[in-house]
């Protein structure tokens, strides 16, 4: 069920204002620092941003306002109406769906200047179309600054709405001005509705609350209403025409005998029967009021009877009852019926709509079946019985009952009238519990200090605490506030907190003894049965098990086992360190290993060094690729002696070339690579997606590494999109001589 | 009559107090507003101690007991022990447990004849609790709910169990419990009873929070008001004479539960 509370809705800023809210954001969170130098398409974004920024902006500050505002065909009738009455429903939608259109159009708005910004072709081209999307943006919210005040004014009226609930229990005032409605509506509630001997005091709807039956009811006081067509109502009356129409609810329709109020009993027959359509399916309680004044016995025979036939014609849900504010008679009787009438019509809907299933385990009590025949007494200490009785007849006497008290300790004073605001000005009596006063109060003067009044006495919170020791139940109360360690002698005091210690130490010691001699028997008959000694043979393998454990065990422990960290052959062959003869690359360990083997490695040896000298690897590596086919060549051709080395070999070839053979060698390596790139048409494939567009292989290369340049990562520096304000260090302002002036002269 | 009690702005009084026949504890606060509520409700009639467990003041939920014993977790301390023997009547078994679970006021719900107790509690703690509180133990569960000492609360009058609890369950655990039962609600619609309700057979105190109607339910179902035979225990109370639940405020809770 929603809950109709118009009092969180955000003020809508007037037309100005939103300007400028909106301009100040966008001049806030954008970048503000932009440089003819830039490249062109940063300074388009740079001005795009704000644009959008713009836009989005003002489209969220009008959503914002639209989804506030209640749809009045999504919320209760009631409220709807009442809306309708109080604000006019077309000019609230002319409203809302003004600031709709000016929404799109802010955002229709916002995208065709941005299309345009992405072909300005300077910093100034941009900054005029920004300036005139901006602008554009701006006039269409100034134009609806009527609807934005409107709007303002009944957001602020809404929001002053009584919080008033359609679907809880009602009781709802009307008739015509000055019959007594408000002074009722003061009397069962707190609501302090002013009351005045003129018509129309009251000109809205006030809510006020009451209890009864251990329920919240809302009490709701209208205007008065004319007796006149429809359509010839005013705005006030309309408010309790709409409450009449639209809530479930006991009516209470008040009629003044006394015709003090200037109508004639007659004339508050005749509004009866005009609104009487509004009474269907509602309990109607119609209240005599005013007998103090006009006691209904004595009225005259023919007004008597114009009540009683209008009280007939109101159908079987309607009952009259006579009441008085001034004298209260009647008052709570009225209250207490029309709330029963109420309730009972309530339930009655509930039950028959098979609302009560889920809780009829919270509206049963459950009695149980006597299982046995064990009695299971309760336990109440004869000090409170005896308390109980004497307060029974104490409040026999002075008649004071008490509700069930807010929890905090009494005292002296204010053992009486603690909750005296609770209670509602109409006699209540039925709907609590009727209770003693509590922890002695009865004794007065002679009840003893609580722990909170000490506590107040002796500094408060946090200052005082009790000595927890005073309340100790002991033997001896001269024993209380001994100190007791809580090790004695190296021994934990508590342990020996039982005072028949000894007993249990010895009985368990007993256990003990017991269950070993058991035990030990046990095991005595367990070892009689086998021979535990061992023949030589199986001393001898026994022997063998355990030398081989002994020397698995001495195997894993010694040093250089598992028991490091497992490097990497080429990882190890890398390491310098001359203490570790191992290193696998190592010359002279490569050397003894070979030779171990019974090779002679110093050849090798000696053409490593040589290569070695010749310089770093990098630079080997790169010739070797450059002539990849010679070299290819060379070693198909199987030459490939030891002395000169392989590279050696093919300088010296190319050396020997011609120059005409070194570019047709060239020319045929070029040749071939493209050959290679170029596919058979038979073998062609659709290019890659990426490269969709682009002419060759080369061009797409260009494209992925723009790509690539658009992607890396941005670290640190400062953007355009920083707060921060560093030093602006102006060039002019700050080389050159210094001579003359300051530097902000210069 | 019940009392409308907050610790600390806390409406959860039940687990800072524990309330029997025999004893109250409350748990060590800064402010003595909070145990002067009990001490001046209870004082003249039963002992009402300042009480911590392993340093805590959660006493209501590290704690169970009735009129003949009290429970303790585990993690209590000597000291703590020791205040709590010296504190309490020679009538009254302290008896520290060892279980697992240790929030004792959440697993085991009792009066001074039954208890129910979680499912999963040990054997031996089942014993215990049979022997050090005198009652009956049941390993049941409340509306679902295996906590069974939050979600129900009884004394030797009556007792009050888990909103949702089904009408089958509730009849089961009545003939169980041998104390007519209602299901219901505290602190303005909370199902954790045993936190917001500290119930004995004469007086009650409810958190802040708890309505008018839920508090004359309590009153109804516990036979607080004083005007009942105090004397007997639930049972007694047969069939012939309805509950005010029943005859007086049952359209009061339809409107306001359906």
């Amino acid at each position: 069920m929603p809950v109709y509370n118009f009092k969180t809705m955000a003020p809508v800023p007037s037309a100005s204002d939103l300007v400028d809210i909106v301009l100040t954001r966008t001049q806030r969170k954008t970048p503000t620092v932009v440089h003819p130098g830039y490249k062109i398409t940063r300074i388009r974004n740079f001005y795009m941003r704000k644009i959008k920024f713009t836009q989005q902006t003002i489209s969220e500050r009008l959503t914002a306002m639209l989804s506030d505002f209640p749809r009045l065909s999504d919320i209760h009738p009631f409220y709807s109406d009442l809306c309708n009455t109080l604000y006019d429903r077309d000019h609230y939608k002319l409203a809302l769906g003004q600031i709709n259109t000016a929404r799109q159009l802010v955002d229709a708005v916002a995208r065709d200047m941005i299309r345009m910004v992405k072909y300005g072709d300077s910093l100034y081209r941009c900054k005029c179309l920004k300036r005139a999307a901006l602008g554009r943006m701006c006039t269409i919210l100034k134009r609806q600054r009527a609807s934005l005040s409107y709007l303002e004014e009944v957001r602020k009226h809404m929001s002053r709405l009584p919080a008033l609930d359609p679907n809880t229990r009602t009781l709802l005032l009307c008739g015509l001005p000055n019959v007594g409605k408000s002074s009722f509506m003061n009397k069962i509630t707190r609501a302090n509705v002013d009351v005045q001997p003129y018509a129309f005091t009251t000109k809205s709807l006030f809510v006020g609350h009451t209890d009864y039956r251990y329920l919240r009811w809302q009490v709701i006081d209208t205007p008065g209403i004319l007796d006149h067509p429809l359509e010839q109502r005013n705005t006030i009356e309309m408010q309790a025409i709409t409450a009449l129409a639209h809530l479930t609810c006991s009516v209470l329709y008040f009629m003044d005998v006394s015709e003090q109020c200037g109508f004639s009993i007659e004339q508050q027959c005749n509004l009866f029967r005009s609104i009487s359509p509004l009474f269907a399916n509602k309990q109607l309680v119609v209240v005599i009021n005013k007998i103090d004044a006009q006691p209904y016995d004595t009225l005259e025979s023919d007004k008597r009877d114009m009540i009683e036939r209008l009280v007939k014609e109101g159908g079987p849900n309607t009952t009259m009852l006579q009441m008085s504010n001034v004298s209260e008679v009647g008052v709570s009787s009225v209250k207490n019926h029309a709330c029963d009438k109420l309730l009972a019509s309530r339930v009655d809907s509930r039950v028959s709509m098979k609302k009560t299933d889920s809780v009829m385990n919270r509206l049963q009590v459950f009695y149980p079946t006597a299982r046995d025949g064990v009695v299971r007494e309760a336990y109440v200490p004869e000090s409170v019985l005896r308390e109980r009785e004497r307060a029974a007849a104490e409040g026999g006497e002075g008649k004071k009952t008490r509700k069930s008290r807010i929890g905090y300790a009494p005292t002296k004073d204010d053992d009486d009238d603690d909750d005296e605001g609770d209670e509602t000005p109409a006699e209540s009596g039925d709907e609590m519990m009727v209770g003693n006063g509590g922890g002695g109060a009865g004794d007065g003067g002679r009840r003893k200090k609580t722990a909170r009044e000490l506590m107040w006495e002796n500094g408060g919170p946090g200052v005082w605490a009790p000595d927890y020791r005073e309340q100790y139940d002991l033997l001896d109360p001269e024993w209380r506030f001994d100190a007791i360690p809580q090790i004695l002698d190296g021994k934990n005091i508590a342990d020996y907190f039982d005072p028949d210690i000894e007993e249990k130490l010895r009985m368990l010691e007993e256990e003990e003894d017991r269950l070993q001699a058991e035990y030990e028997a046990a095991d005595m008959e367990r070892t009689d049965g086998h021979d535990t000694r061992l023949d030589e043979m199986e001393t001898a393998q026994v022997a063998e098990i355990r030398e081989r454990v002994k020397i698995a065990r001495a195997y894993k422990d010694r040093s250089g086992g598992r028991n490091r960290p497992a490097l990497p052959r080429e990882i190890r062959g890398r390491i310098k360190d001359c203490h570790d003869d191992d290193a696998k690359l190592k010359a002279d360990a490569i050397e003894r290993r070979l030779a171990r083997v019974g090779v002679d490695a110093s050849s090798m040896l000696e053409r490593g060094r040589k290569r070695e000298r010749e310089g770093p690897r990098e630079k080997r590596r790169q010739s070797r690729n450059a002539r990849g086919d010679a070299e290819m060549e060379d070693a198909s051709s199987g030459d490939y002696d030891e002395d000169g080395g392989v590279s050696m070999k093919v300088e010296g070839d190319e050396r020997s070339k011609s120059k005409g053979a070194i570019k047709r060698q060239r020319k045929e390596r070029v040749e071939s690579a493209r050959r290679e790139q170029s596919m058979a048409r038979s073998h062609s494939r659709p290019r890659e997606p990426s490269q969709i567009g682009l002419k060759d292989e080369s061009m797409a290369k260009v494209a992925r590494m723009v790509e690539k340049k658009g992607q890396r990562k941005w670290f640190g520096g400062s953007g355009e999109g920083d707060h921060t304000k560093s030093v602006h260090l102006v060039k002019w302002c700050n080389t050159g001589k210094k001579r003359n002036g300051t530097h902000y002269s210069r | 009559m019940a009392t409308r009690v907050s610790f600390e702005n806390s409406n959860e009084i039940g687990v800072f107090a524990a309330l029997t026949n025999g004893y109250c504890l409350t748990g060590i606060n800064r402010s003595e507003n909070f145990y002067s509520v009990f001490e001046s409700e209870l004082g003249s009639h039963i002992p009402v101690i300042h009480a911590t467990i392993a340093g805590c003041r959660f006493v209501g939920r590290t704690t169970a007991g009735n009129r003949r014993g009290l429970l303790v977790p585990n993690t209590a301390t000597d000291v703590e022990l020791a205040h709590l023997r010296n504190s309490l009547p020679d009538s009254v078994v302290v008896q520290r447990i060892e279980e697992r679970l240790s929030a004792l006021g959440n697993i085991i719900a009792c009066n001074d004849h039954v208890a129910l107790v979680h499912p999963d509690v040990d054997r031996e703690t089942e014993d215990v609790i049979s022997d050090v509180l005198g009652v009956e133990v049941f390993r049941q569960i409340v509306g679902g709910q295996a906590l069974v000492g939050s979600y129900c609360k009884f004394s030797n009058h009556g007792g009050m169990v888990h909103p949702r609890t089904t009408v089958e369950d509730i009849e089961e655990l009545s003939s169980l419990l041998q104390v007519p039962l209602v299901a219901g609600t505290v602190n303005r619609g909370s199902d954790v009873l045993g936190g917001g309700l500290i119930v004995n057979d004469w007086s009650s105190f409810v958190g802040l929070d708890t309505t008018s109607t839920e508090i004359s339910v309590i009153e109804n179902i516990f036979r607080l008001t004083g005007s009942g035979s105090s004397s007997g225990g639930g049972q007694r109370m047969g069939q012939g004479l309805q509950s005010n639940i029943v005859t007086n405020m049952r359209s009061s809770l339809i409107d306001q539960l359906s």
